[in-house]
Order: structure tokens, then sequence, then C-alpha cells
């Protein structure tokens, strides 16, 4: 190699070494300009004089701009730093970024409306008498080998969740509670005594308790292929291909091609039930959550699984997307420590002699802490004080009038004087009513960059009431520590703050039952028993009385305070202006097949 | 030569051995399992505790270590818990894309080192020479996941050159020549950007060889002898320069594997480095063990190709 080209070469180097630096210059100043233009924007559209945004500012249905085009296609970037598994069946899938692959080529039987109460829109209908309900699959219902999904599929799908050999999640107490289930589970019974094939459409499930909670998402809604599944011993399902490599469904999308962990191709299913779709393909693809913005931007994808709520403010005004918000079916909350989990009884044991047993401390702590500066600091709004432990997401049973407990210091060391926690050693801090220090643990997890500020400013409100909490190992715990920690019921925790997502059934016994394992607080009293099955009880099902059930016992939570809820939150998902008919959330009556796009390629951001 | 070479195998086996026990020891002491924290309200808490007898969570550390290595010596790995596939296949899909990166990557990385190298052993203190040991020094002062990320900003987004994730795009078939395009394409940024700054060792350790040699009397002779300045430098200097980074290679590999936990992350390249990094956090622990086993059997044998080419070129380390 000669000197000059040497030369050459090097200049060449140093010139994409400094194309590199000057890039990492001008990222700060890209950030920097988006924050000022921001601003600007946002005063005059969604966020209001302080700079805060609200849920209630968004739909969560999206505004069709244009003429959409016959076909074309279209791109879901699936948002995870983690490659999808690939158990692409509703029957055995286990996590999240897999049932986001599964529904675009396959969809449960039933639908539900907003409510979460299931309709007879969907691929099957169904009509309850008794402890016995009747589904009806539509005629015209068919898997994507052209085979017709038949009551026999429906009634496999039971028998391979319920067999002993079965090794996904979905097994527990919405199957036990079908007749024979147990039994055949057993092995004492060849088949399910509570489930009866009728005809190839019709099939007849008998249910050994019938509670509201059954009609919203405690029905097995999903078939298994039976023509295909049949000869496949069920331990060796989940690994074959008909799961892996081949899936099938009978969803408005078949899939053509897997990259596996990376990438899902996918073509129309001209035979959908619900009529052909307008899209000829869609492509999903998994991005890592650290260049979602940009994706966006290049329209790389029209639309993505999930947005991280703490970019928002800052792409607010993205030119090329609109943002569509809902209300998260999940809450924050602050847990306290009020017992045991007895596993072989099977329930919790509350412990009168707790440190956090007293009910005023408890009250006081809450009053202490202002969920809307948190809120409002690091989340922009987009997080909001939550008042009671049924979120606005179910807005049939969430208790508008109940304030729960306000931000009242005041108010707050009355509660705590009137309990006798008074500071006797002059120390700053508040000692127990027997005189003894005070020193509540705290357990929080860590992630993100705002975990730690939050866990020391709520540290810091309950030191201004004279309370010592101090976080457990004087650090924040990595989340399966945390878990591991809660559950096992570590005595070093007092208090923890946890999040909580909700089912589709509001039914809270899952969290706060007595025999709940996922009742971390450990608390449980007669009336919230009473309460809680009242809430489940035949008269339920009548809306009203169950409100006023949920009412009372919100009230009653917000009274005893075995947990507080800090923060309810929202979704918010950005889609590329060429969509149309796309929306989030439930019960919006707005199906894949409908999706369209107004031109060939994504619109770019200015 | 033969002997030392048996020897130095006969080594590997405790290695291998005692790197095995670690690796289910610390793979056992992670907090948690791939069932904790699924706190969801449509899971029964008891399904779970059902799933965990049938596994054999359970039970003592012992008996799984055993049932462990029983496998390992019969080529099974065990059974994915997350991915419900036996972990060998799962390994198989993804090795494969490791494989090519490590290649593309070292091939970039001998690109960049060997001119950079040469001219700044040969210019040595000149400004080219500073300049590029600036490179250097800035190379080692940069985090590898900080440069993937402005490199993937760079050239992905704003320049639009190359694809910004995954290694194949969506919807290929495989085989054609499209697909194997594509699969290039999606190779060259990950594989560059760790390129430019893994290799900033090799062009100091080159650069510094080569202003050793250049001292050495073998060719102050040659340049008595009259031959010329570049068949001094292509002939007598670079030859015996280059015998000590050839040596480096097993430790090269070595290296590349921590990087390519970062890179493949960054650029959701699904390699082994992303398999590591996924089944740590789902507690797939079948999936860890078998994957830190591999790495550190793939560092064992780069150390022991090292050994080798080493003793190849230089006698004097061989063990008597």
């Amino acid at each position: 190699m000669t000197k000059t080209s040497l030369q050459k070469l090097l200049f060449a180097i140093m010139l994409v070494m400094l194309l590199a630096l000057a890039a990492c210059g001008g990222d700060d100043n890209e950030s920097g300009d988006t924050d000022s233009d921001n601003d600007s924007t946002t005063e005059e559209s969604e966020a209001n004089e302080d700079g805060l945004f609200s849920i209630d500012d968004f739909s969560n249905i999206k505004s069709n701009e244009g003429e959409a085009i016959e076909g074309g296609s279209f791109t879901y970037g699936l948002v995870s730093d983690t490659a999808f598994e690939g158990t692409l069946n509703w029957n055995f899938y286990s996590g999240n970024p897999d049932a986001e692959v599964i529904t675009w080529f396959d969809e449960a039987l039933l639908t539900w409306d907003e409510n979460y109460v299931y309709t007879n829109d969907g691929a099957a209908t169904y009509e309850a008498d008794g402890n016995t309900f009747t589904f009806t699959i539509r005629d015209n219902v068919n898997w994507h080998d052209g085979e017709p999904v038949t009551a026999e599929d429906w009634l496999f799908a039971h028998e391979v969740i319920g067999h002993p050999d079965y090794d996904g999640p979905r097994y527990g107490t919405d199957f036990t509670n079908i007749e024979g289930m147990e039994e055949y589970h057993a092995g004492e019974a060849d088949t399910i005594s509570g489930i009866e094939v009728v005809d190839e459409k019709t099939l007849k499930i008998t249910y050994k308790e019938v509670t509201p909670s059954l009609v919203t998402g405690s029905i097995w809604t999903y078939p298994l292929a039976k023509h295909i599944f049949e000869d496949i011993p069920v331990a060796d399902m989940s690994s074959s291909d008909a799961v892996r490599k081949n899936p099938i469904g009978f969803g408005p999308f078949k899939v053509e091609t897997i990259v596996p962990g990376e990438s899902v191709t996918y073509t129309k299913n001209e035979d959908y039930w619900r009529g052909e779709p307008k899209l000829d393909s869609v492509t999903l693809k998994v991005i890592n959550p650290t260049v979602v913005v940009n994706e966006l931007e290049t329209g790389g994808v029209d639309t993505v699984s999930s947005f991280p709520v703490d970019q928002y403010p800052d792409n607010s005004d993205l030119s090329n997307v609109e943002f569509l918000g809902n209300v998260d079916r999940a809450f924050t909350y602050m847990g306290f420590k009020l017992g045991k989990w007895d596993g072989d009884a099977g329930k919790v044991v509350p412990d009168p002699n707790a440190k956090m047993a007293n009910k005023n401390l408890r009250q006081a702590m809450w009053h202490a802490v202002d969920n809307s500066a948190v809120a409002d600091n690091f989340y922009h709004g987009l997080r909001w004080n939550a008042t009671t432990l049924i979120p606005p997401s179910h807005p049939e049973f969430h208790d508008e009038s109940n304030p729960g407990r306000e931000y009242d210091v005041d108010k707050a060391n009355e509660l705590l004087d009137e309990a006798g926690y008074v500071d006797t050693n002059d120390d700053g801090f508040r000692e127990d009513p027997d005189g003894e220090e005070l020193v509540i643990n705290f357990a929080s997890m860590s992630g993100g960059d705002t975990a730690e500020p939050i866990a020391q400013y709520y540290i810091q409100s309950w030191e201004n009431v004279g309370l010592k909490v101090e976080l457990v190992d004087g650090r924040l715990m990595e989340f399966n520590t945390f878990y591991d920690r809660v559950e096992a019921d570590d005595p070093e925790i007092d208090i923890y703050q946890g999040a909580w997502g909700v089912g589709i059934d509001i039914d809270p016994r899952g969290l706060w039952g007595e025999t709940a394992a996922y009742n971390y607080t450990r608390w449980t009293s007669e009336e919230n028993e009473s309460l809680l099955a009242d809430g489940v009880s035949e008269e339920a099902f009548e809306v009203e009385y169950r409100q006023e059930v949920y009412k009372e016992w919100q009230e009653l939570m917000v009274e005893e305070v075995p947990a507080f809820p800090t923060l309810y939150r929202s979704v918010v998902v950005p889609v590329n202006n060429r969509v149309h008919n796309y929306a989030i959330g439930d019960g919006t009556g707005i199906y894949l097949h409908e999706l369209a796009v107004t031109q060939e390629e994504p619109i770019v951001a200015e | 030569m033969w002997k030392f070479t048996i020897r130095r195998i006969l080594i590997m086996i405790p290695q291998i051995i005692l790197l095995s026990v670690l690796i289910f020891a610390l793979a056992k002491m992670m907090p948690g399992d791939a069932l904790s924290g699924m706190v969801d309200p449509n899971v029964d808490p008891e399904r779970l505790e059902e799933i965990r007898d049938k596994l054999g969570w359970n039970d003592p550390w012992h008996v799984q270590y055993a049932d462990w290595v029983g496998g390992l010596v019969q080529g099974d790995l065990g059974q994915s818990f997350r991915f419900k596939m036996p972990v060998t296949e799962l390994v198989g899909e993804r090795i494969v894309n490791t494989f090519w990166l490590s290649i593309a990557t070292l091939f970039f990385t001998y690109l960049i080192a060997i001119p950079l190298g040469i001219t700044s052993g040969r210019y040595n203190d000149t400004w080219l020479d500073q300049s590029i040991t600036s490179y250097t020094y800035i190379g080692f002062a940069t985090p590898l996941f900080i440069f993937a990320l402005v490199m993937l900003w760079v050239f992905g987004f704003m320049l639009g050159w190359f694809p910004t994730s995954g290694s194949v795009s969506p919807g290929l078939q495989p085989g054609t020549f499209e697909y194997v395009m594509s699969k290039i394409t999606h190779l060259i940024l990950p594989a560059i950007s760790m390129a430019l700054i893994t290799t900033v060792s090799t062009v100091q350790y080159l650069r510094s060889e080569i202003i050793d040699t250049k001292q050495k009397d073998f060719i102050l002779t040659a340049r008595a002898k009259g031959a010329s300045e570049t068949r001094v430098y292509n002939r007598h200097i670079l030859r015996n320069s280059l015998l000590p980074i050839a040596a480096f290679l097993g430790f090269e590999i070595t290296g590349l594997i921590g990087g390519t936990v970062f890179i493949e992350t960054i650029f959701g390249y699904p390699g082994m480095g992303l398999l590591f990094f996924e089944s740590i956090q789902l507690r797939d622990y079948s999936v860890v063990t078998a994957v830190v086993l591999l790495f550190g059997i793939a560092s064992i044998l780069g150390a022991l190709l090292s050994d080798i080419i080493l003793s190849l070129v230089d006698p004097r380390i061989r063990i008597k």
C-alpha cells in the first residue's frame, strides 16, 4: 500500500469518526429543539398551561383522514427487548409478545363489549339456561385450511388444557368450575361430563357455579383444531410444528412466514367469516424499545404494541402519527404487610400485632403523600392520582364519587397523634404507641429512571409527618427479588410499592380475597369477605346491585387501607396517519379485517 | 508439539467440569424463576406451583444438577420453559446468526486493524500515528452499547443505509438470492459497529510490535544489505509482527462473545447474545445454563487455539 492511498484511507476513517462525533452532538441539539417545539404546540392543543396532558383528550379510535386504497400492507411493531417465544396458539402461549402475534391470525369465539361482558357479535353466540350454557358457532367460521371450526374443536381445547400432560399455564379455576373437569384432570374419567357436543356447531357446557364473573372472561373461548392436533401427544403439542412453524387459526389473516423471534408476515384470509379483509398483507416485526420513536418517524412501522409513556411529551408533535390513548387496566399501589400466607390451608392469616396493623398509621401514610405531584412531575399527567382500588378502566364499577384519601399533612399528623405515635425522644421521628422506635421498611422495584426519585419522594413525604421509612437493604430491588420476597412474606418488608394489572373481570377476589395467594398484603376481614362474595352472587347479575356492593367495598378499603392505590395509568399508542379503522381498548366494534391504508407507503415525519 | 497440545486439552476437562458447577450454582442462585412475578389474574397460583413441581424446580439442587449433567452427556441441553422447545434446537436456530456475525466482525476488525497498525507503527510519532493512536484511545473509552446506538441512529435511521433490526427482512424465502443478500445487509452495520470498537486493541498491539521489530538487529542488517524500505517493511517487519497478532485470534473470539450480548440486543439481532440476555431476564434456567456453558467452552477453546498458535510460532513457550 502506497503512502498516498494510506493517507486517503486514513482520511476517510477520520471523516467517519468525525461524523459519529458530530452525530452525538446533533442528537443533543435535536432533542433540545423538539422540547421547545413541543412546548409551543402543546399549548394550543393537548397540554394545559402547566404542560400537562390528560387522558381525557385522547381518543381510542383512529380518525380516518383521506380515502383508503384497495389492498395495501401494514407493518406492526412488537415492542420488546426479548424475541417472541413462538408458542403461537391461544391454548399454549404464556408470554404477552406471543399473544400479540396470535391476535392477527386467530381470535376468540366470543367477543366482549366495553364493559367486558360477552356479546353475541362474535364467531359464536351463547345462551344461558341455569348452569348450562349453549354455544352456537356461526356456519361460515372456518379454519384457514378450509375445515369448519366445530363444537368438537372447542371441546378438544378443554380436553387438552385439562389433560394431566398439558404444560401451559391456563388450567385453573376457570376450568375446575366445569362439571366433571377435576375428575378428568385427575385421570378418573375419560371425558368431561359437563361438556356436551350437541351437533357440529353447537356445544353445551355445564358450570358448577354461575357468577357474573363467568360472562366477563371466565369461559374458555379458544377452540383447538382437532383435525391437526389429534395425532400429537398432549405433552408435545406446544413444541410441535403446528404451533411453532405452521400455526393455524380462523382470524382475518393467515401466517405466511415466520422468522423465529423476529418477524412474521401474514396474508389476508379471503374466507374470513366477517368478510374479506381490506389489507392484502400484514408484517409484524420485533423492535427494541430504544428505537421505537425512530421507527415511527421513518415509517418503519405503522403502529406499535406499546409506547413508553415517558417519551410522549417529547414526541407528542410527531407529524406523521396520531396518538390514541386509553385508560390502562392497571394501577400502582402501596401495600402494607399485615399477616402471613398459610400455604397448607391456602389462605391468608392476618396478624393483629403486625407493625403496620394500626389503622390510623396506614390512613396517615396515605394522607401524607401527594400522588398528584408525582403524576404531574414524573408522568406529565399521563398517570394521575388514584382514589380507589377499582380503576377507571372499569367505568361501570369505579366509584367516581369516592375521593379516596386526599393529600393532607395536617390530617395525617392528627391521625398519628390520636393513635399515640408521638416523638418521645426528640429525634424528629415518631415512636410507636409503646414508645419503641419505629422504622418502617419499604420495598420498591428498580427499573426506569424514575424508580429511584419516586421512592425517595415517598420516603421524604413520610418523613414530613415524622415517620421514619427506609428502603429495605437501602436500595431498590430487582423485579424477581422483589416478588420473591414479597411473596414469601419477608419480615424485613413492612410496606411495598407494586403494580397490579386488573383482569377484564372486575371481581377483586383474585387480589384481595382470603384465599388469594396474590393477596400480598395478607389482610382480610369478615366484612371484606362478605362484600366480595356478594359481588359474585346470584343477585349480582343485576348490575346496579353489583355496583352498590363494589361501591361499599371500595369505601371499606379506603377506611381500612390494607393498601392504597397511588397512580392510575394510561396507554398511549401512536398510529401512522395513513391508517384507517384502528382502535385500542375493548368493545370498540372495530375489527382487524376493516383495517385499511390510504397509500402504499407509511407517511414519514417531516 | 503434539504432546503440548494433548496436555493442553487434558487441562480443559477439569476446567469444563468446574465451569459447569459454577454456572449451575450461579443460575440457581438467581432470585426468582421463570414463573415469578407472573401476577396475572387469569392464571391460578396453584397451577404455577403444579408446574414448578412437575418441572422439578422444587427438587434439591444436587438432584437438579445430576439431571442436567446426565442430559448434557447425552447431548441433551434440556427443554426451554419459555420457548417450549428443546434448548439444542433453540441454540441451533440462533448460533448460525451469531456465527456469521462473528465472522463478519472478525473480518472488519482485521480489515481496520492491519492498515492502521502498520501505518501507525511505520510512521510512529508523526501526526498520522498520533491521530490513529487518538482513535484507539477514544475506542478504548467508548462504551460499546452507546457507540452501537449512535451508529444505529446515524446509519440506520438518519441516512437509512442499513436495516435497523432483525437478521433478515420479513417475508423472504430461505435459499433465494434476496434472502442471502438481506442477511448480509443486516449483518454489516452491527459487525462494523462492533469491529470499530474491538479493533483498537489489535491496532495498538500491532503498532507496538512493529515499532519493536523496527529496532531489531536483523532489520539493520536488511537495510545494510540495501533492501528497499518497502521490502524491509513488507518482508521483514510485517511478517514478524503479525505472528503475535495471529496468536491473538483466540482471545479475539472470547472478546466477541461479550460484545455480541450488547450488539445483538441493540440491533434486535436474534443470536446467542440476545438469547443469553433474554433468558436471564425471563429466568429460563435451562437456556441460561446452556448458553453460558457454550460461551465458556468457546472461551476455553479460544484460549486453547491461541496457545496452540503461539506454541507454533514461538517454541520457547511450549510446556515441557
